[in-house]
Protein backbone atom coordinates (compact mmCIF):
# COMPACT_ATOMS: atom_id res chain seq x y z
CA UNK A 1 0.00 0.00 0.00
CA UNK A 2 1.40 3.39 -0.93
CA UNK A 3 2.05 6.13 1.58
CA UNK A 4 -0.71 8.19 -0.01
CA UNK A 5 -3.22 5.38 0.39
CA UNK A 6 -2.28 4.95 4.04
CA UNK A 7 -2.82 8.62 4.63
CA UNK A 8 -6.26 8.46 3.04
CA UNK A 9 -7.20 5.49 5.18
CA UNK A 10 -6.09 7.23 8.35
CA UNK A 11 -8.11 10.40 7.83
CA UNK A 12 -11.85 9.75 8.15
CA UNK A 13 -12.65 13.02 6.41
CA UNK A 14 -11.06 11.58 3.24
CA UNK A 15 -11.75 7.87 3.54
CA UNK A 16 -15.53 8.35 3.45
CA UNK A 17 -15.38 9.73 -0.08
CA UNK A 18 -17.54 7.83 -2.57
CA UNK A 19 -17.60 8.36 -6.30
CA UNK A 20 -20.86 9.55 -7.84
CA UNK A 21 -22.07 6.11 -8.86
CA UNK A 22 -21.31 4.64 -5.43
CA UNK A 23 -22.88 7.57 -3.63
CA UNK A 24 -26.07 7.48 -5.66
CA UNK A 25 -26.45 3.73 -5.05
CA UNK A 26 -25.85 4.27 -1.32
CA UNK A 27 -28.68 6.73 -0.87
CA UNK A 28 -31.41 4.09 -0.81
CA UNK A 29 -29.60 2.45 2.11
CA UNK A 30 -28.97 5.74 3.85
CA UNK A 31 -32.62 6.65 3.46
CA UNK A 32 -33.44 3.80 5.83
CA UNK A 33 -31.36 5.58 8.49
CA UNK A 34 -29.37 2.50 9.49
CA UNK A 35 -27.77 2.31 12.95
CA UNK A 36 -24.35 3.90 13.29
CA UNK A 37 -21.41 1.76 12.20
CA UNK A 38 -18.63 0.92 14.66
CA UNK A 39 -16.42 3.51 12.98
CA UNK A 40 -19.13 6.13 13.35
CA UNK A 41 -19.69 5.25 16.98
CA UNK A 42 -16.00 5.92 17.57
CA UNK A 43 -16.16 9.46 16.20
CA UNK A 44 -15.89 12.22 18.81
CA UNK A 45 -19.25 13.71 17.80
CA UNK A 46 -21.21 10.41 17.86
CA UNK A 47 -22.69 11.35 21.23
CA UNK A 48 -24.69 14.09 19.52
CA UNK A 49 -26.61 11.43 17.59
CA UNK A 50 -29.46 11.52 20.06
CA UNK A 51 -33.13 12.36 20.39
CA UNK A 52 -33.71 15.89 19.12
CA UNK A 53 -34.92 18.78 21.21
CA UNK A 54 -38.71 19.01 20.67
CA UNK A 55 -39.79 21.66 18.18
CA UNK A 56 -41.51 24.82 19.31
CA UNK A 57 -45.26 23.93 19.39
CA UNK A 58 -46.31 27.53 18.70
CA UNK A 59 -44.29 27.63 15.50
CA UNK A 60 -45.56 24.24 14.42
CA UNK A 61 -49.10 25.48 15.04
CA UNK A 62 -48.47 28.49 12.78
CA UNK A 63 -47.39 26.05 10.09
CA UNK A 64 -50.73 24.23 10.32
CA UNK A 65 -52.29 26.54 7.74
CA UNK A 66 -51.01 28.88 5.02
CA UNK A 67 -50.31 32.54 5.63
CA UNK A 68 -51.71 35.39 3.52
CA UNK A 69 -49.81 35.30 0.17
CA UNK A 70 -50.21 39.08 -0.11
CA UNK A 71 -47.84 39.42 2.83
CA UNK A 72 -45.18 37.10 1.45
CA UNK A 73 -42.16 38.27 -0.54
CA UNK A 74 -40.85 37.03 -3.89
CA UNK A 75 -37.19 36.17 -4.42
CA UNK A 76 -36.72 39.39 -6.35
CA UNK A 77 -37.49 41.16 -3.04
CA UNK A 78 -34.81 39.34 -1.05
CA UNK A 79 -33.04 42.61 -0.26
CA UNK A 80 -36.00 43.51 1.96
CA UNK A 81 -34.37 41.10 4.39
CA UNK A 82 -31.62 43.69 4.83
CA UNK A 83 -34.07 46.29 6.13
CA UNK A 84 -34.10 46.97 9.86
CA UNK A 85 -36.90 45.29 11.78
CA UNK A 86 -39.13 42.55 10.49
CA UNK A 87 -41.23 41.76 7.43
CA UNK A 88 -44.93 40.98 7.45
CA UNK A 89 -44.37 37.23 7.50
CA UNK A 90 -41.47 35.94 9.56
CA UNK A 91 -43.00 32.54 10.31
CA UNK A 92 -45.36 30.92 7.82
CA UNK A 93 -45.83 29.36 4.41
CA UNK A 94 -48.15 29.66 1.43
CA UNK A 95 -48.47 29.25 -2.31
CA UNK A 96 -47.80 32.49 -4.16
CA UNK A 97 -50.25 33.53 -6.90
CA UNK A 98 -47.75 32.34 -9.54
CA UNK A 99 -47.83 28.82 -8.08
CA UNK A 100 -44.48 28.96 -6.28
CA UNK A 101 -44.16 27.90 -2.65
CA UNK A 102 -43.04 30.40 0.00
CA UNK A 103 -41.69 29.64 3.47
CA UNK A 104 -40.48 31.99 6.20
CA UNK A 105 -39.04 31.16 9.58
CA UNK A 106 -37.24 33.10 12.27
CA UNK A 107 -35.19 31.97 15.25
CA UNK A 108 -33.10 33.59 17.92
CA UNK A 109 -29.97 31.69 18.96
CA UNK A 110 -28.45 32.46 22.32
CA UNK A 111 -24.66 32.32 22.47
CA UNK A 112 -24.25 31.76 18.74
CA UNK A 113 -22.00 33.86 16.48
CA UNK A 114 -21.61 34.22 12.72
CA UNK A 115 -18.26 32.41 12.91
CA UNK A 116 -20.02 29.42 14.43
CA UNK A 117 -22.53 29.37 11.58
CA UNK A 118 -19.77 29.58 8.97
CA UNK A 119 -17.89 26.74 10.64
CA UNK A 120 -20.96 24.52 10.91
CA UNK A 121 -21.99 24.86 7.27
CA UNK A 122 -18.49 23.83 6.16
CA UNK A 123 -17.72 21.27 8.88
CA UNK A 124 -20.88 19.21 8.59
CA UNK A 125 -20.28 18.42 4.90
CA UNK A 126 -17.45 15.99 5.52
CA UNK A 127 -19.25 12.92 6.86
CA UNK A 128 -22.76 11.50 6.90
CA UNK A 129 -22.80 11.45 10.69
CA UNK A 130 -22.03 15.15 10.93
CA UNK A 131 -25.19 15.80 8.95
CA UNK A 132 -27.23 13.16 10.75
CA UNK A 133 -26.61 14.69 14.20
CA UNK A 134 -28.20 17.94 13.01
CA UNK A 135 -31.63 16.31 13.01
CA UNK A 136 -31.41 12.52 13.42
CA UNK A 137 -35.05 11.68 12.66
CA UNK A 138 -34.94 13.13 9.14
CA UNK A 139 -31.32 13.73 8.09
CA UNK A 140 -29.96 10.59 6.45
CA UNK A 141 -26.68 11.53 4.83
CA UNK A 142 -24.54 14.02 2.95
CA UNK A 143 -21.85 13.65 0.30
CA UNK A 144 -19.66 16.17 -1.47
CA UNK A 145 -17.55 15.58 -4.56
CA UNK A 146 -13.80 14.93 -4.35
CA UNK A 147 -13.01 18.40 -5.72
CA UNK A 148 -15.37 20.04 -3.22
CA UNK A 149 -13.81 18.03 -0.41
CA UNK A 150 -10.39 19.42 -1.32
CA UNK A 151 -11.87 22.89 -1.07
CA UNK A 152 -13.47 22.18 2.30
CA UNK A 153 -10.17 20.89 3.69
CA UNK A 154 -8.06 23.68 2.20
CA UNK A 155 -6.86 25.76 5.17
CA UNK A 156 -6.25 28.73 2.87
CA UNK A 157 -9.95 29.15 2.10
CA UNK A 158 -11.77 31.11 4.82
CA UNK A 159 -14.50 29.18 6.60
CA UNK A 160 -17.12 31.64 5.34
CA UNK A 161 -16.16 31.07 1.70
CA UNK A 162 -15.71 27.30 1.68
CA UNK A 163 -19.29 26.72 0.59
CA UNK A 164 -19.38 29.33 -2.15
CA UNK A 165 -19.86 27.25 -5.28
CA UNK A 166 -20.00 23.97 -3.34
CA UNK A 167 -22.77 21.43 -3.83
CA UNK A 168 -24.08 19.39 -0.90
CA UNK A 169 -25.71 16.13 -1.94
CA UNK A 170 -28.03 15.52 0.98
CA UNK A 171 -30.47 12.71 1.66
CA UNK A 172 -33.24 14.16 3.75
CA UNK A 173 -36.92 13.81 4.57
CA UNK A 174 -38.67 17.17 4.52
CA UNK A 175 -41.92 15.64 5.79
CA UNK A 176 -42.66 14.38 2.27
CA UNK A 177 -40.56 11.22 2.08
CA UNK A 178 -36.82 10.74 1.62
CA UNK A 179 -35.31 12.81 -1.16
CA UNK A 180 -31.89 13.37 -2.65
CA UNK A 181 -31.37 17.10 -2.71
CA UNK A 182 -28.45 18.79 -4.44
CA UNK A 183 -27.93 22.14 -2.76
CA UNK A 184 -25.79 24.59 -4.75
CA UNK A 185 -24.42 27.03 -2.18
CA UNK A 186 -23.66 30.54 -3.33
CA UNK A 187 -22.05 33.69 -1.98
CA UNK A 188 -24.58 36.32 -0.85
CA UNK A 189 -23.51 38.43 -3.85
CA UNK A 190 -24.15 35.65 -6.35
CA UNK A 191 -27.46 34.86 -4.67
CA UNK A 192 -28.57 38.40 -5.39
CA UNK A 193 -28.05 40.41 -2.23
CA UNK A 194 -27.06 44.05 -2.56
CA UNK A 195 -23.59 43.89 -1.05
CA UNK A 196 -23.55 47.61 -0.33
CA UNK A 197 -26.29 46.85 2.20
CA UNK A 198 -25.15 43.39 3.28
CA UNK A 199 -23.36 44.41 6.46
CA UNK A 200 -23.72 44.72 10.22
CA UNK A 201 -26.07 45.19 11.93
CA UNK A 202 -28.44 44.03 9.16
CA UNK A 203 -26.54 40.95 8.00
CA UNK A 204 -23.77 39.00 9.67
CA UNK A 205 -23.52 35.95 7.46
CA UNK A 206 -25.45 33.88 4.94
CA UNK A 207 -25.92 30.26 3.91
CA UNK A 208 -28.01 29.59 0.85
CA UNK A 209 -28.34 28.96 -2.83
CA UNK A 210 -30.57 26.80 -4.94
CA UNK A 211 -31.46 23.15 -4.86
CA UNK A 212 -32.89 20.31 -6.89
CA UNK A 213 -34.87 17.68 -5.02
CA UNK A 214 -35.95 14.27 -6.24
CA UNK A 215 -37.30 11.22 -4.47
CA UNK A 216 -34.73 8.64 -3.42
CA UNK A 217 -37.07 6.19 -5.15
CA UNK A 218 -36.82 8.12 -8.41
CA UNK A 219 -38.61 6.69 -11.42
CA UNK A 220 -39.35 7.96 -14.91
CA UNK A 221 -42.32 9.97 -13.67
CA UNK A 222 -40.53 11.58 -10.72
CA UNK A 223 -40.30 15.34 -10.57
CA UNK A 224 -36.96 17.02 -9.95
CA UNK A 225 -38.10 20.09 -8.11
CA UNK A 226 -36.14 23.34 -7.92
CA UNK A 227 -36.10 25.71 -4.94
CA UNK A 228 -34.18 28.71 -3.66
CA UNK A 229 -32.95 28.57 -0.07
CA UNK A 230 -31.95 31.57 2.00
CA UNK A 231 -30.63 31.51 5.56
CA UNK A 232 -29.57 35.00 6.59
CA UNK A 233 -28.21 35.81 10.04
CA UNK A 234 -27.89 39.07 11.97
CA UNK A 235 -26.42 39.83 15.35
CA UNK A 236 -28.77 40.46 18.26
CA UNK A 237 -27.91 41.06 21.93
CA UNK A 238 -26.54 37.81 23.30
CA UNK A 239 -26.57 35.91 20.05
CA UNK A 240 -27.74 35.67 16.50
CA UNK A 241 -31.06 35.93 14.70
CA UNK A 242 -31.65 33.53 11.86
CA UNK A 243 -34.23 34.30 9.18
CA UNK A 244 -35.08 31.64 6.63
CA UNK A 245 -36.85 31.99 3.31
CA UNK A 246 -37.55 29.29 0.74
CA UNK A 247 -39.05 29.81 -2.68
CA UNK A 248 -40.09 26.46 -4.14
CA UNK A 249 -40.53 26.24 -7.90
CA UNK A 250 -37.77 28.77 -8.64
CA UNK A 251 -34.33 28.03 -9.99
CA UNK A 252 -31.31 30.27 -10.49
CA UNK A 253 -30.87 30.99 -14.19
CA UNK A 254 -28.16 33.28 -15.45
CA UNK A 255 -27.64 34.57 -11.92
CA UNK A 256 -31.28 35.48 -11.38
CA UNK A 257 -34.25 33.71 -9.83
CA UNK A 258 -36.62 32.34 -12.46
CA UNK A 259 -39.98 30.69 -11.93
CA UNK A 260 -39.59 27.22 -13.40
CA UNK A 261 -43.01 25.66 -13.08
CA UNK A 262 -44.99 24.35 -16.03
CA UNK A 263 -47.80 26.76 -17.01
CA UNK A 264 -50.76 26.52 -14.66
CA UNK A 265 -48.97 24.26 -12.19
CA UNK A 266 -48.49 25.04 -8.49
CA UNK A 267 -46.07 23.49 -6.04
CA UNK A 268 -48.20 21.06 -3.99
CA UNK A 269 -49.22 22.70 -0.72
CA UNK A 270 -48.23 19.53 1.13
CA UNK A 271 -44.63 19.92 -0.09
CA UNK A 272 -44.47 23.56 1.01
CA UNK A 273 -45.99 22.81 4.39
CA UNK A 274 -43.79 19.74 4.81
CA UNK A 275 -40.59 21.69 4.32
CA UNK A 276 -41.88 24.47 6.60
CA UNK A 277 -42.53 21.98 9.40
CA UNK A 278 -39.21 20.22 8.85
CA UNK A 279 -37.46 23.57 9.01
CA UNK A 280 -39.01 24.39 12.39
CA UNK A 281 -37.90 21.02 13.76
CA UNK A 282 -34.35 20.87 12.38
CA UNK A 283 -33.39 24.37 13.44
CA UNK A 284 -34.78 23.99 16.95
CA UNK A 285 -32.41 21.09 17.45
CA UNK A 286 -29.66 23.06 15.73
CA UNK A 287 -30.06 25.93 18.22
CA UNK A 288 -29.08 23.61 21.06
CA UNK A 289 -26.56 21.47 19.15
CA UNK A 290 -24.43 24.22 17.65
CA UNK A 291 -23.18 26.02 20.80
CA UNK A 292 -22.48 22.66 22.41
CA UNK A 293 -20.54 21.09 19.55
CA UNK A 294 -18.71 24.28 18.65
CA UNK A 295 -17.36 24.50 22.17
CA UNK A 296 -15.90 21.04 21.78
CA UNK A 297 -14.84 20.88 18.12
CA UNK A 298 -15.38 24.33 16.65
CA UNK A 299 -13.02 26.18 14.36
CA UNK A 300 -11.34 23.17 12.76
CA UNK A 301 -12.46 20.84 10.01
CA UNK A 302 -10.74 17.60 10.97
CA UNK A 303 -11.58 15.55 14.05
CA UNK B 1 -32.34 33.45 -19.15
CA UNK B 2 -33.06 31.71 -22.44
CA UNK B 3 -33.28 27.97 -22.42
CA UNK B 4 -32.96 25.76 -25.45
CA UNK B 5 -33.70 22.28 -26.60
CA UNK B 6 -31.07 20.46 -28.63
CA UNK B 7 -32.36 17.41 -30.46
CA UNK B 8 -29.99 15.15 -32.35
CA UNK B 9 -31.63 12.80 -34.81
CA UNK B 10 -30.69 10.34 -37.54
CA UNK B 11 -32.64 9.65 -40.70
CA UNK B 12 -35.47 7.15 -40.76
CA UNK B 13 -34.99 3.90 -42.65
CA UNK B 14 -35.29 4.28 -46.41
CA UNK B 15 -34.16 7.91 -46.66
CA UNK B 16 -30.94 9.14 -48.20
CA UNK B 17 -29.11 11.93 -46.42
CA UNK B 18 -30.24 14.29 -49.18
CA UNK B 19 -33.87 13.22 -48.66
CA UNK B 20 -33.50 13.88 -44.95
CA UNK B 21 -31.91 17.31 -45.33
CA UNK B 22 -34.45 18.39 -47.93
CA UNK B 23 -37.31 17.34 -45.71
CA UNK B 24 -36.06 18.72 -42.41
CA UNK B 25 -35.10 22.10 -43.85
CA UNK B 26 -37.88 22.79 -46.32
CA UNK B 27 -40.86 20.89 -44.89
CA UNK B 28 -40.24 20.58 -41.17
CA UNK B 29 -38.65 24.01 -41.06
CA UNK B 30 -41.66 25.54 -42.78
CA UNK B 31 -44.02 23.91 -40.30
CA UNK B 32 -42.00 25.45 -37.47
CA UNK B 33 -42.20 28.89 -39.08
CA UNK B 34 -45.94 28.52 -39.64
CA UNK B 35 -46.51 27.21 -36.14
CA UNK B 36 -43.98 29.23 -34.20
CA UNK B 37 -45.81 29.23 -30.86
CA UNK B 38 -43.30 30.47 -28.25
CA UNK B 39 -40.10 29.66 -30.16
CA UNK B 40 -37.67 32.56 -29.98
CA UNK B 41 -35.22 31.13 -32.50
CA UNK B 42 -34.58 27.85 -34.27
CA UNK B 43 -31.35 26.65 -35.86
CA UNK B 44 -30.82 23.37 -37.67
CA UNK B 45 -27.26 22.05 -37.74
CA UNK B 46 -26.87 19.71 -40.70
CA UNK B 47 -24.15 17.14 -40.16
CA UNK B 48 -21.28 17.01 -42.64
CA UNK B 49 -19.13 14.47 -40.81
CA UNK B 50 -18.35 13.30 -37.30
CA UNK B 51 -16.83 10.59 -35.15
CA UNK B 52 -18.24 8.47 -32.34
CA UNK B 53 -16.16 6.95 -29.54
CA UNK B 54 -12.39 6.56 -29.72
CA UNK B 55 -9.80 4.70 -31.76
CA UNK B 56 -9.28 2.43 -28.76
CA UNK B 57 -12.83 1.09 -28.92
CA UNK B 58 -13.21 -2.29 -30.62
CA UNK B 59 -16.72 -1.41 -31.73
CA UNK B 60 -19.24 1.37 -31.34
CA UNK B 61 -20.96 1.43 -27.98
CA UNK B 62 -24.13 3.16 -29.14
CA UNK B 63 -26.03 4.44 -32.16
CA UNK B 64 -23.31 6.04 -34.23
CA UNK B 65 -24.88 8.18 -36.89
CA UNK B 66 -26.54 11.56 -36.68
CA UNK B 67 -27.85 13.67 -39.52
CA UNK B 68 -28.79 16.87 -37.69
CA UNK B 69 -28.99 18.62 -34.38
CA UNK B 70 -31.78 21.16 -34.06
CA UNK B 71 -31.52 23.94 -31.49
CA UNK B 72 -34.82 25.51 -30.47
CA UNK B 73 -34.57 28.54 -28.20
CA UNK B 74 -37.19 29.80 -25.74
CA UNK B 75 -37.23 32.81 -23.46
CA UNK B 76 -37.98 30.64 -20.44
CA UNK B 77 -39.02 27.16 -19.32
CA UNK B 78 -42.81 27.74 -19.29
CA UNK B 79 -42.61 28.96 -22.91
CA UNK B 80 -40.79 25.76 -23.81
CA UNK B 81 -43.55 23.65 -22.32
CA UNK B 82 -46.26 25.75 -23.96
CA UNK B 83 -44.64 24.94 -27.30
CA UNK B 84 -43.86 21.28 -26.72
CA UNK B 85 -47.19 20.51 -25.09
CA UNK B 86 -49.81 22.80 -26.62
CA UNK B 87 -53.46 22.16 -25.84
CA UNK B 88 -53.89 20.53 -29.24
CA UNK B 89 -50.93 18.53 -30.59
CA UNK B 90 -48.74 20.64 -32.86
CA UNK B 91 -48.05 19.71 -36.47
CA UNK B 92 -44.33 19.74 -35.69
CA UNK B 93 -44.73 17.04 -33.05
CA UNK B 94 -46.49 14.82 -35.63
CA UNK B 95 -43.99 15.50 -38.41
CA UNK B 96 -40.78 13.98 -36.99
CA UNK B 97 -41.68 10.46 -38.03
CA UNK B 98 -41.49 11.45 -41.69
CA UNK B 99 -37.74 12.05 -41.55
CA UNK B 100 -36.28 10.87 -38.22
CA UNK B 101 -35.70 7.52 -36.57
CA UNK B 102 -37.47 9.00 -33.57
CA UNK B 103 -36.82 6.40 -30.89
CA UNK B 104 -33.06 7.08 -31.16
CA UNK B 105 -33.31 10.86 -30.80
CA UNK B 106 -31.11 12.45 -28.14
CA UNK B 107 -32.31 15.62 -26.52
CA UNK B 108 -30.53 17.99 -24.19
CA UNK B 109 -32.38 20.85 -22.53
CA UNK B 110 -29.58 23.30 -22.00
CA UNK B 111 -28.52 26.69 -20.76
CA UNK B 112 -25.68 28.37 -22.60
CA UNK B 113 -22.42 29.54 -21.09
CA UNK B 114 -20.19 31.57 -23.35
CA UNK B 115 -16.55 30.50 -23.07
CA UNK B 116 -14.19 33.29 -24.19
CA UNK B 117 -11.86 32.53 -27.07
CA UNK B 118 -8.62 34.40 -27.77
CA UNK B 119 -9.32 35.20 -31.44
CA UNK B 120 -13.04 35.76 -32.10
CA UNK B 121 -12.27 37.81 -35.23
CA UNK B 122 -10.57 36.32 -38.27
CA UNK B 123 -7.22 37.91 -39.06
CA UNK B 124 -8.01 37.82 -42.77
CA UNK B 125 -11.57 37.43 -43.95
CA UNK B 126 -12.58 39.80 -46.73
CA UNK B 127 -16.14 41.00 -46.37
CA UNK B 128 -16.56 39.76 -42.83
CA UNK B 129 -13.70 41.66 -41.27
CA UNK B 130 -15.89 43.52 -38.80
CA UNK B 131 -17.66 40.41 -37.54
CA UNK B 132 -16.57 38.38 -34.55
CA UNK B 133 -17.78 35.19 -32.88
CA UNK B 134 -19.14 33.73 -36.09
CA UNK B 135 -18.06 30.96 -38.41
CA UNK B 136 -19.49 28.88 -41.20
CA UNK B 137 -18.22 25.66 -39.67
CA UNK B 138 -19.72 24.55 -36.37
CA UNK B 139 -18.57 21.60 -34.31
CA UNK B 140 -20.93 20.09 -31.77
CA UNK B 141 -19.19 17.92 -29.21
CA UNK B 142 -21.40 15.68 -27.03
CA UNK B 143 -19.36 14.81 -23.95
CA UNK B 144 -20.69 11.94 -21.88
CA UNK B 145 -19.92 12.38 -18.18
CA UNK B 146 -17.89 9.61 -16.59
CA UNK B 147 -20.57 8.04 -14.39
CA UNK B 148 -18.23 8.00 -11.40
CA UNK B 149 -17.68 11.77 -11.56
CA UNK B 150 -19.99 14.27 -9.91
CA UNK B 151 -21.58 16.79 -12.28
CA UNK B 152 -19.89 19.74 -10.59
CA UNK B 153 -16.46 18.12 -10.91
CA UNK B 154 -17.21 17.15 -14.52
CA UNK B 155 -17.92 20.76 -15.46
CA UNK B 156 -14.95 22.07 -13.53
CA UNK B 157 -12.57 19.48 -14.97
CA UNK B 158 -13.83 19.97 -18.51
CA UNK B 159 -13.11 23.70 -18.17
CA UNK B 160 -9.60 22.96 -16.92
CA UNK B 161 -9.07 20.49 -19.75
CA UNK B 162 -10.49 22.96 -22.27
CA UNK B 163 -8.16 25.74 -21.12
CA UNK B 164 -5.19 23.37 -21.27
CA UNK B 165 -6.22 22.14 -24.71
CA UNK B 166 -6.46 25.72 -25.97
CA UNK B 167 -3.08 26.48 -24.50
CA UNK B 168 -1.45 23.45 -26.10
CA UNK B 169 -3.21 23.71 -29.48
CA UNK B 170 -1.91 26.77 -31.31
CA UNK B 171 -3.99 26.05 -34.40
CA UNK B 172 -7.23 25.87 -32.36
CA UNK B 173 -6.25 28.92 -30.33
CA UNK B 174 -5.80 30.86 -33.54
CA UNK B 175 -8.88 29.55 -35.36
CA UNK B 176 -11.67 28.98 -32.84
CA UNK B 177 -14.03 31.94 -33.25
CA UNK B 178 -16.58 31.10 -30.61
CA UNK B 179 -17.17 28.48 -27.92
CA UNK B 180 -20.39 27.84 -26.01
CA UNK B 181 -20.85 25.25 -23.28
CA UNK B 182 -24.44 24.02 -23.41
CA UNK B 183 -25.01 22.69 -19.92
CA UNK B 184 -27.90 20.38 -19.29
CA UNK B 185 -30.52 21.98 -17.09
CA UNK B 186 -31.57 19.88 -14.09
CA UNK B 187 -35.16 20.66 -14.94
CA UNK B 188 -34.48 18.22 -17.76
CA UNK B 189 -34.06 15.30 -15.31
CA UNK B 190 -37.63 14.34 -16.01
CA UNK B 191 -38.05 15.34 -19.59
CA UNK B 192 -41.47 13.80 -20.07
CA UNK B 193 -42.63 16.59 -22.41
CA UNK B 194 -39.53 16.39 -24.55
CA UNK B 195 -39.66 12.61 -24.67
CA UNK B 196 -43.27 12.80 -25.73
CA UNK B 197 -42.53 15.40 -28.40
CA UNK B 198 -39.40 13.68 -29.73
CA UNK B 199 -40.61 10.06 -29.16
CA UNK B 200 -37.37 8.84 -27.60
CA UNK B 201 -36.87 5.50 -25.88
CA UNK B 202 -34.19 5.23 -23.15
CA UNK B 203 -31.98 7.94 -24.61
CA UNK B 204 -28.42 8.40 -23.38
CA UNK B 205 -28.08 11.41 -21.09
CA UNK B 206 -25.49 14.06 -21.93
CA UNK B 207 -24.73 16.70 -19.30
CA UNK B 208 -23.01 18.97 -21.80
CA UNK B 209 -22.69 19.70 -25.48
CA UNK B 210 -19.96 22.12 -26.52
CA UNK B 211 -20.47 24.23 -29.64
CA UNK B 212 -17.39 25.58 -31.40
CA UNK B 213 -17.27 27.80 -34.47
CA UNK B 214 -14.51 28.02 -37.06
CA UNK B 215 -14.34 30.04 -40.27
CA UNK B 216 -14.69 27.15 -42.72
CA UNK B 217 -14.47 23.37 -42.88
CA UNK B 218 -10.81 23.82 -43.80
CA UNK B 219 -10.17 24.47 -40.10
CA UNK B 220 -11.45 21.05 -38.98
CA UNK B 221 -7.85 20.18 -38.15
CA UNK B 222 -7.83 22.91 -35.51
CA UNK B 223 -10.61 21.11 -33.67
CA UNK B 224 -8.82 17.76 -34.00
CA UNK B 225 -5.67 19.23 -32.51
CA UNK B 226 -7.70 20.64 -29.61
CA UNK B 227 -9.65 17.41 -29.16
CA UNK B 228 -6.54 15.26 -28.93
CA UNK B 229 -5.30 17.31 -25.97
CA UNK B 230 -8.76 17.44 -24.38
CA UNK B 231 -9.13 13.66 -24.43
CA UNK B 232 -5.62 13.16 -23.03
CA UNK B 233 -6.42 15.28 -19.95
CA UNK B 234 -5.25 13.20 -16.96
CA UNK B 235 -8.07 14.02 -14.53
CA UNK B 236 -11.09 11.90 -15.48
CA UNK B 237 -14.33 13.61 -16.35
CA UNK B 238 -15.63 12.04 -19.57
CA UNK B 239 -16.51 8.67 -21.01
CA UNK B 240 -14.98 9.24 -24.43
CA UNK B 241 -16.28 5.93 -25.77
CA UNK B 242 -19.80 7.30 -25.44
CA UNK B 243 -18.93 10.80 -26.59
CA UNK B 244 -19.04 12.10 -30.13
CA UNK B 245 -18.48 15.15 -32.24
CA UNK B 246 -20.26 16.40 -35.33
CA UNK B 247 -19.08 18.79 -38.03
CA UNK B 248 -22.09 20.79 -39.07
CA UNK B 249 -23.44 23.59 -41.21
CA UNK B 250 -25.90 25.82 -39.37
CA UNK B 251 -29.18 26.51 -41.16
CA UNK B 252 -31.26 29.24 -39.49
CA UNK B 253 -34.97 28.44 -39.64
CA UNK B 254 -36.21 31.17 -37.30
CA UNK B 255 -33.84 33.94 -36.34
CA UNK B 256 -35.19 37.45 -35.85
CA UNK B 257 -33.03 40.49 -36.30
CA UNK B 258 -31.89 41.41 -32.78
CA UNK B 259 -33.68 44.43 -31.31
CA UNK B 260 -30.95 46.94 -30.60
Amino acid sequence: MSEGALKVKEIPELSVQLNYKQWYASTKVKAERPPLTEQEKARPFAKYYRDPVPADPEKLAIMDRPCDPAKAIYPEQMNDLLNPGYLDVEVGWCNLPNGAGFIANCYQYEGVTADMIDWWFAWHTLEDLRYRIWYPPQHAGLMISPDTRKRMLDPNIPMREKNWGAIHHVTENCDCGMENIDINFMSPKDFGFDMTRFKEPFASTFAGGFGWACSVDKNDQSITAPALMCHIFRTIPGGLEHRTRFWLGYRMSGGKPELSLPPGVSVPASSVQGLARHNVKEFKNFSVLLPEIYKELGGRMEC
Amino acid sequence: MPIKLMAASRRRPGLTRADYFRYIEHFHGTIARNERLKISSYIQNHVIDGAFGTLADATHQQVCDREAVVEIYFDNFPDMLRTLEPETPSDASQDGRFFADECTNIIVMAEEEEIPVPNPKPAFNPGLGIMGSVGAFKVLQYIMRDDEVYREDYYRRWREAHEAAMEKSPYAREQMRRCVANKRCRINDNDAAARKHFKMVDPPVYDMVVSMWFDTAEQAGAFRQYNDVLQAWPTPFANWSKSFFLYTRAVPIIRDTPKS
